[in-house]
């Protein structure tokens, strides 16, 4: 595991107002995230990215004033909570019913499941882009056979149709999409561990990644 | 198939040193095929459509060291048909374009379907709307198969645990395969988490259409009208309920044959209102709908507009045939006039609809029988199953007198015995043995007073189920199938206890079970999955008892392991340890048998360390077992699992020591056949091969063959596995020259000079 990216890292270089590299980083990782979030409560691009903005800064803060305990909680419930009430907050300057229905639904901000699901499953998505992002520029691995991953997998082409169109084997195809499936998996791994935002991570006697800060 | 042009390259992929291959350089193969070729040969377990050589085939039988490296790779393999790619493919699908434009050279084609809302389809034009959802003509851009896609709006599966549900349920729904049925074929959950179905595309009318357009004598209605409650029928015999059934939803052909849509997809969507808007906003709600939500609700039966979930089972579809049927008799709906859904509720539990014969004198006596017990407001005074009706209707058709509510067992019993046929001899004196002994067992879990009136009921169905086969009595077959027979016992089940679903999901657990015993895991899954899924919901409910639903997860693990799907086996047998350790204690012989399960579920996955630290510490825990037989022969399998491990340790020496030791124990305890005895024998002939002592390895795994071939059958595969372990041991023998007496047979005299040796 890269150390310098754990979450615990980055944390630890945010006290430090001078820091400008951990603010970045911390930047990096979470704005997308607040965003995609902000997204899936139902939120315009406008409204959204101010929710995340709002979010960072107002988390940096409270940061930094020793308001947020680790032993307390998942650093992403404490965002999740700090944008929900952005987000209330919002909703109520900009006079949005609460009803609204169609296509871009709001979820309800009152039903605080539905809301940490949606901080989730932004942060597993963040994490397998990251993945397939690593996969593309960080491996060695040859082209084609991430490119019959990608016809197979996302493109739900026959293993036959992938193999005339690379002109491989068929046999090839297959274990093109079982290797790459298990080094994305393995890609995954590792980041969830330096995310360390699975439950029980941030709490007393997490995974060993957790003990890091004790 | 050697010849490659290089595609991949597993050094730079460095797999081979990551989590996915390990596993392969830990076993390697013999050497005649290719470290590739294995691992394809691991992948054609799950990927059908790969060819493998005969000749590798036929190898990997006899390979001990070519068919663990399969095994191990085909272990890695397992989250390939998992949500992982799933999950993977959403992403990706949302990304921005792909960073290296020569990913894209030469699928430009494709990119279309790239951002559309569904991987792998191709929609067309809008073929419907409703309030669930839209149904889009489309194309299966792989196939080109033409199908309907269904996309269900306002419901987002947003959570692992909903998304695992709508999995395990949609894949109860694609089992289904009826003529009467559209046949799910994918389905899947959009980026932003609402579920769609790809089905097949059925060209035809409604069937109110139908009736309406299409001159019909009364025969041939209640021909047509049979064939939709026959496929109803074959989808509750398969535990999956409509829920929504309404004449919309029930096409007729081109060749005249109705064929229902959207079976169970009702129950799928159920998670989905849980966590977002209920449907009771809706159904309450907007004036607008008003007209639709009447028209559905004409056909939900009342315990369904009663809102209750507790209080609905199959018999809400046939409340729904029942207005189907009214409907084709008299060109109206039993209770109209209603404006809104309380008037309905309020018509449809107090009021009985008018007769039909009042409509149309020329309606059937019979049919009008048949239509209103349909519509009976009980769902008690309704027939008991889909079976029934269609019994009746067919009855109707030959001119026979109608039953009304006799589900007569030996009907059914003509029925179905159709294939596999084998003589009712000892073989099935003793399966009977099986279920009754398996059912005194389940029996044994219900105590309380309100349980044992139950228990009662389900001894009393499975004596009749019993009775009804039983060839002295007459009813059954002097001969009969194992797969029919089991069948029948569960439909006989499945009729009578139709509403205690509980103790229904307890005898569907034993079935599977039995299914398990006889070789045949997929039914088992089936059997076990749908009991574990009702004993979930009941578990959750506090209606189902932890030693109860441990016996389940216990059973599920079991399964699992059988598929090789070790990982998910462990967490399985975690979670009925935690159960068993609760209810039962940590140091009870259920509590400890799980445990050395457990233990196999890690050694299967290659972690030694762990599995041995379970057994030990299940050992320690036995020492305060009771001095029964039951708890004697789990200390022998405690022993036999530390064998076992040994040799996974590749520890040859002392796996044959320690497997002596374990035989040596269970002798005392069980007949010298005994099956158990058989795979001791079978494991310890496999590893004295390996020490080399060719002598004592053939006179055990002959033994072995000869006990398993006798209390397993020819067609199992520990039985299989010892013949051609003894096959191998022959040629082996013959040549390195060694003499192995064909001749002698093993007796007690014989057999414990070798097994004295100090097991350690």
């Amino acid at each position: 595991m890269d150390l310098d990216r754990t979450t615990t890292a980055l944390l630890a270089g945010l006290f430090d107002p001078r820091n400008a590299a951990a603010w970045e980083a911390f930047d990096r990782r979470y704005r997308p995230i607040l965003l995609g979030f902000a997204r899936n409560c139902g939120l315009k691009d406008d409204a959204a990215n101010e929710i995340a903005q709002e979010t960072i800064v107002r988390f940096v803060e409270e940061y930094r004033e020793g308001k947020y305990d680790r032993s307390r909680g998942r650093l992403g419930a404490w965002l999740v909570t700090i944008a929900r009430y952005r987000m209330i907050d919002q909703q109520r300057r900009r006079g949005v019913a609460k009803v609204e229905r169609g296509e871009s639904a709001m979820i309800d901000l009152d039903d605080e499941q539905s809301v940490s699901a949606a901080y989730e499953a932004e942060r597993r998505r963040a994490v397998l882009r990251e993945a397939l992002e690593e996969l593309a520029t960080k491996t060695k691995t040859d082209p084609k056979t991430i490119r019959a991953f990608e016809m197979l997998v996302y493109h739900g082409l026959s293993p036959a149709q992938v193999a005339e169109d690379l002109g491989m084997s068929t046999h090839d195809v297959y274990l093109a999409k079982s290797r790459i499936a298990a080094k994305l998996r393995e890609i995954v791994e590792r980041l969830e561990a330096e995310f360390e935002e699975s439950p029980g991570d941030w709490g007393a006697g997490g995974r060993p990644s957790a003990r890091l800060d004790a | 198939m050697n010849e490659r042009d290089e595609p991949i390259r597993d050094d730079e992929m460095s797999t081979r040193g990551g989590d996915v291959t390990r596993s392969g350089t830990d076993a390697a193969g013999c050497g005649r095929f290719s470290m590739d070729l294995l691992e394809l040969a691991a992948l054609a377990k799950r990927e059908r459509e790969i060819e493998i050589d005969p000749q590798l085939e036929l190898h990997l039988v006899t390979c001990k060291f070519c068919a663990r490296a399969v095994d191990q790779f085909d272990r890695n393999n397992t989250f390939l048909h998992g949500a992982f790619l799933e999950e993977i493919a959403s992403v990706a699908a949302a990304r921005p374009a792909n960073t290296d434009p020569n990913h894209r050279d030469s699928g430009g084609k494709d990119t279309e379907d790239f951002d559309g809302p569904i991987r792998g389809y191709r929609l067309g034009p809008e073929l419907h709307r409703g309030g669930q959802g839209a149904v889009y003509q489309a194309e299966q851009i792989a196939t080109r198969r033409a199908c309907a896609v269904k996309m269900l709006l306002g419901g987002r599966f947003a959570g692992e645990k909903q998304r695992f549900r709508f999995e395990r349920e949609v894949e109860v729904v694609a089992h289904l395969r009826h003529p009467g049925i559209v046949t799910l074929y994918e389905s899947g959950l959009t980026r932003s988490g609402e579920p769609w179905f790809a089905m097949e595309l059925v060209e035809g009318a409604r069937f109110d259409e139908f009736v309406r357009s299409h001159e019909q004598s009364p025969r041939q209605l209640v021909e047509l009208f049979r064939k939709v409650a026959e496929a109803v029928a074959y989808a509750h015999r398969r535990g999956v309920i409509h829920r929504d059934l309404k004449p919309g939803n029930v096409l007729v052909d081109r060749e005249g044959v109705p064929r229902i849509l959207d079976f169970g997809l009702a129950r799928i969507a159920e998670p989905s209102r849980e966590g977002g808007e209920a449907a009771a906003t809706e159904a309450s709600g907007g004036a607008t709908m008003a007209g639709e939500f009447l028209g559905t609700f004409a056909y939900a039966a009342p315990e369904q507009l009663a809102g209750d979930p507790a209080g609905i089972d199959s018999r809400c579809d046939l409340y729904a045939l029942g207005v189907m049927l009214y409907e084709c008799l008299c060109g109206r709906r039993p209770f109209e006039g209603a404006r809104s859904i309380a008037e309905l509720v309020v018509q449809k539990t107090m009021s009985d609809p008018p007769r039909p014969r009042t409509i149309f004198t020329s309606v059937d006596a019979d049919l009008e029988v048949i239509a209103l017990r349909l519509l009976a407001a009980d769902p008690a005074r309704r027939y008991d199953t889909a079976d029934a009706l269609v019994e009746d209707l067919t009855r109707f058709l030959d001119g026979r007198p109608i039953l009304a509510r006799d589900d007569s067992f030996a009907y059914v019993v003509r029925k179905n015995l159709r294939r596999h046929w084998i003589p009712a001899t000892a073989a099935g004196a003793l399966f009977i043995t099986i279920i009754v002994a398996s059912v005194s067992l389940f029996l044994a879990y219900q105590n309380a007073e309100r349980e044992r009136i139950r228990s009662e009921r389900t001894l009393a169905s499975f004596q009749k189920a019993l009775g009804s086969a039983n060839p002295e009595t007459g009813a059954g077959s002097s001969s009969m199938g194992i797969d029919d027979f089991l069948a029948l016992v569960e439909q006989q089940v499945s009729t009578e206890l139709v509403d205690e679903p509980y103790q229904l999901a307890g005898v569907l657990r034993t079935l599977g079970l039995i299914h398990l015993g006889f070789d045949d895991a997929a039914r088992a899954r089936s059997a076990i999955e749908e009991a574990h899924r009702v004993q979930a919901d009941g578990f959750e409910r506090g209606e189902v008892s932890a030693a109860q639903f441990a016996e389940t997860e216990f059973a599920l693990a079991r399964v699992q392991f059988n598929l090789q799907e070790f990982a998910l086996a462990e967490a399985t047998y975690r979670r009925a340890l935690a159960l068993r350790e609760k209810a039962l204690g940590r140091e009870d012989v259920d509590t400890v048998e799980t445990m050395r399960h457990l233990a196999s579920a890690l050694r299967a996955q290659q972690r030694l360390d762990e599995s041995q630290a379970m057994l030990e510490d299940a050992i320690r825990r036995s020492a305060a077992f009771p001095d029964t037989n039951a708890a004697n022969v789990i200390r022998v399998g405690l022993l036999h699992g530390r064998a076992t491990l040994l040799a996974a340790r590749e520890d040859v020496v002392a796996a044959v020591a320690q497997y002596e030791q374990a035989l040596n124990a269970l002798l005392e305890i069980v007949p010298r056949d005994d099956w158990r005895v058989g795979r001791t024998r079978y494991n310890l002939a496999r590893v004295q091969m390996c020490t080399g002592d060719l002598k004592r390895a053939f006179e055990n795994a002959r033994e072995s063959e000869k006990i398993l071939h006798e209390k397993k059958g020819v067609d199992a595969t520990m039985t299989r596995e010892s013949a051609s372990l003894l096959a191998a041991i022959r040629a082996m023998a013959a040549q390195s020259g060694v003499a192995i007496e064909e001749s002698a047979s093993l007796d007690a005299g014989e057999a414990s000079p070798a097994l004295n040796a100090d097991g350690g």
